[in-house]
């Protein structure tokens, strides 16, 4: 036997169904043109939208092993609120980290900078940062061992104001400064996830401001060699033994929040995206009705020759099949091709695709053939169950 | 043949002389050994208010072998008929009996399962698929039956019976009318069935045609015992038939001269 032969007496349904669609070419390509609609909908902004969240995450790269702590204070229990922290507490962090980088961190309420031409820069933030040699790498300059009198610029800062190592900008401080410092060093651009903010900052030595309190207190520690999260524990342990009085936050619970936020915007997207397979759907039954109506004559035939209800729904909803399968074949492709280009704008690398983002692309395929099969259901079983009789003249 | 007198109760207005049931020139008339029968059957359609009363209380009956003609002109019944006859109906009274058994009894599926097993169908417009050869449009009944050998050998053989053994893998379209009526005949033929109903099947064909369809339908009774019932115009079908049902107004009028004239009375 020929192996279409042989296929056609192992699938005899499937042969009928696909010469029936070969009948009305038209109608089939409309058809199958609202599946792959929907399936390209699907699987583009499922990977589409993977590739935009995986280029957001690798701003959290680098800071894996990094906390925050901010102190917590009780307003409603009047008197003066204690909102930073001493010398003593941020030893006591040190030790409770178990050998973690502890670094205090001023944050001055009121400060303003200078461009070295003398133009207010009115975005940028001042931070007083014991030693920034710990945590960040200089793009240009060298970040100073004993760093007591120059100033540290961030990425953004420097190349949105052309700022060189060596200029001159002056910086001032609510209550307690006001002079020029020579810029030491600019430092690589660090993302959004930095929870100092370094792009958009001027990093002042703690040795400038007199008082000795820190308005937070940033920790790191090596992620390949130990948890940042056994850092925070001993922290708040430490701490947070009575009551509460420090908040303690790790880059990585923000990268985790930051994934679900992100989950959850693009899970509504890909709602939409399946609405247009519902329209799909809608396609499909009235393409498949009306083939049933104008077939009805012949569905007649095979239900007098003795085919049961069974096999007539059967070979219409195999139609129907096809229609979705033949849609999800070309639409898969077409939404793979739509996420390489947004790959490689996004990450540079087309072929760059997560796990995540070839399961929407499967997910678009399996809803693509199961709208097309459900939305022939119900015009097979409609054809299916009119009385051959009704139907031969 | 004895003459019985039909029961006082049977409320019929049916011939008094005597029961044309056993009378094998009658078109009422019912072999002992019949494959189906119908007694006393009754069918109405409801269209719309109005309640029309196709066949109005006929007996018939198809034995083996059978080649009855039934004639009359349109509206008479004579579709209903077929269509009790091909279990895609039943009737409103009366019953119908498939080997003894009354089919109002059947589900829809066991009146599938009888009809694919004992009733062959010939339809007027033929409705070959027209996506189908011809040599599958015969197989088509049987296309879900696991014996795809036997069944192309079948099909092949009945197609060459009818005469177009050269048109095997031609598309209905490709074939002229009468080709597409032998095409609908050996579909008729893929199950062995024990009857064959044929509506018109001479009406598209020449004579010679016609003829040589006949002369299949003798061959068919005498080597298989198929049955032939056909509704037909035609004088010389309804002249080779062994009775003739001669239906007017929804009555079998053995009495009446036939009445094939589709524009004669209703």
């Amino acid at each position: 036997m020929k192996p279409l032969r042989r296929l056609a007496v192992q699938f005899p349904t499937l042969v009928l169904a696909r010469r029936n669609l070969s009948r009305a070419t038209a109608r089939t390509v409309l058809a199958v043109v609202a599946i792959v609609i929907g399936v390209v909908a699907i699987g583009a902004i499922g990977t589409g939208g993977e590739a935009f969240k995986q280029d957001q995450l690798e701003a959290y790269e680098g800071f894996g092993g990094t906390a925050t702590v901010d102190p917590v204070f009780y307003p409603e229990e009047g008197g003066e609120p204690d909102t930073t922290f001493t010398d003593a507490e941020i030893g006591r962090m040190r030790r409770a980290s178990g050998g973690a980088t502890v670094l205090p961190v001023v944050e001055p309420a009121g400060s303003f900078v200078r461009s070295p031409e003398g133009d207010p820069l009115l975005t940028v933030q001042v931070r007083g940062l014991g030693d920034p040699g710990a945590f960040y790498d200089a793009r240009a300059g060298t970040i100073p061992a004993n760093w007591r009198r120059s100033i540290i610029v961030g990425s953004r800062v420097a190349n949105d104001n052309d700022i060189q190592p060596g200029d001159r900008m002056a910086v001032l401080v609510n209550g307690e400064f006001e002079r020029s410092f020579r810029v030491a060093a600019v430092l690589e651009p660090q993302g959004f996830a930095d929870p100092l903010s370094a792009d958009q900052t001027v990093f002042v030595p703690l040795a400038q401001f007199d008082d000795g309190e820190y308005g937070r207190a940033i920790v790191r520690v090596d992620p390949q060699v130990r948890s940042v999260d056994d850092a925070a524990a001993g922290i708040e342990s430490e701490f947070n033994d009575r009551r509460r009085t420090v908040d303690v936050s790790t880059v990585q619970d923000q990268r985790q929040q930051f994934e679900q936020f992100f989950a959850t915007v693009n899970q509504f997207l890909i709602g939409i995206g399946a609405i247009s397979l519902l329209v799909a759907a809608v396609t499909i039954a009235n393409t498949m009705l009306m083939s049933a109506i104008e077939r009805e004559g012949e569905i007649g035939v095979f239900r007098a020759v003795g085919y049961p209800k069974r096999a007539v729904i059967s070979l219409l909803v195999a139609e129907a099949t096809i229609l979705g399968i033949v849609g999800a074949a070309i639409g898969a492709p077409v939404a793979l091709g739509i996420g390489a280009v947004v790959n490689q704008v996004l990450v540079g690398d087309p072929l760059a695709f997560t796990d995540a983002g070839l399961r929407y692309v499967g997910l678009g395929v399996g809803f693509g053939i199961v709208t097309a099969l459900v939305a022939g259901i119900y015009p097979a079983w409609k054809a299916a169950n009119r009385p051959p009789v009704e139907v031969l003249g | 043949m004895t003459a019985v007198e039909r029961d006082a109760g049977d409320g019929r207005s049916a011939d008094p002389r005597s029961d044309p049931r056993s009378d094998p020139q009658s078109g009422s008339y019912i072999p002992e050994n019949a494959i189906i029968r119908g007694e006393d059957v009754v069918k109405e359609y409801e269209t719309g208010d109005t309640v029309v009363r196709a066949l109005k209380g006929i007996d018939f009956g198809i034995g083996p072998a059978d080649f009855v003609a039934v004639v009359g002109p349109s509206g008479s019944g004579k579709s209903t008929l077929l269509n009790l006859l091909g279990l895609l109906d039943v009737p409103t009274s009366g019953t119908v009996r498939l080997r003894d058994e009354d089919v109002a009894t059947f589900s829809d599926a066991r009146a599938t399962r009888e009809r694919k097993r004992t009733i062959g169908f010939v339809f007027q417009q033929f409705y070959l698929i027209p996506t189908l050869t011809a040599l599958e449009n015969v197989e088509m009944p049987r296309m879900l039956d696991r014996t795809p050998k036997r069944t192309r050998e079948r099909a092949r053989t009945l197609l060459e019976r009818v005469g177009l053994g050269e048109r095997l893998d031609h598309y209905p379209d490709e074939l002229s009318g009468g080709q597409k009526q032998r095409v609908a005949v050996a579909r008729a033929l893929i199950n062995d069935p024990a009857i064959l109903l044929a509506d018109e099947p001479t009406g598209n064909l020449d004579r010679a045609t016609g003829d040589s369809i006949l002369d299949l339908f003798d061959e068919l009774r005498a080597e298989e015992d198929v049955a032939v019932v056909t509704v037909t115009h035609d004088d010389y079908v309804a002249a080779a038939a062994d009775r003739v049902v001669n239906l007017v107004d929804g009555e079998v009028r053995d009495d009446e001269p036939m009445a094939t004239d589709p524009g004669g009375g209703a």
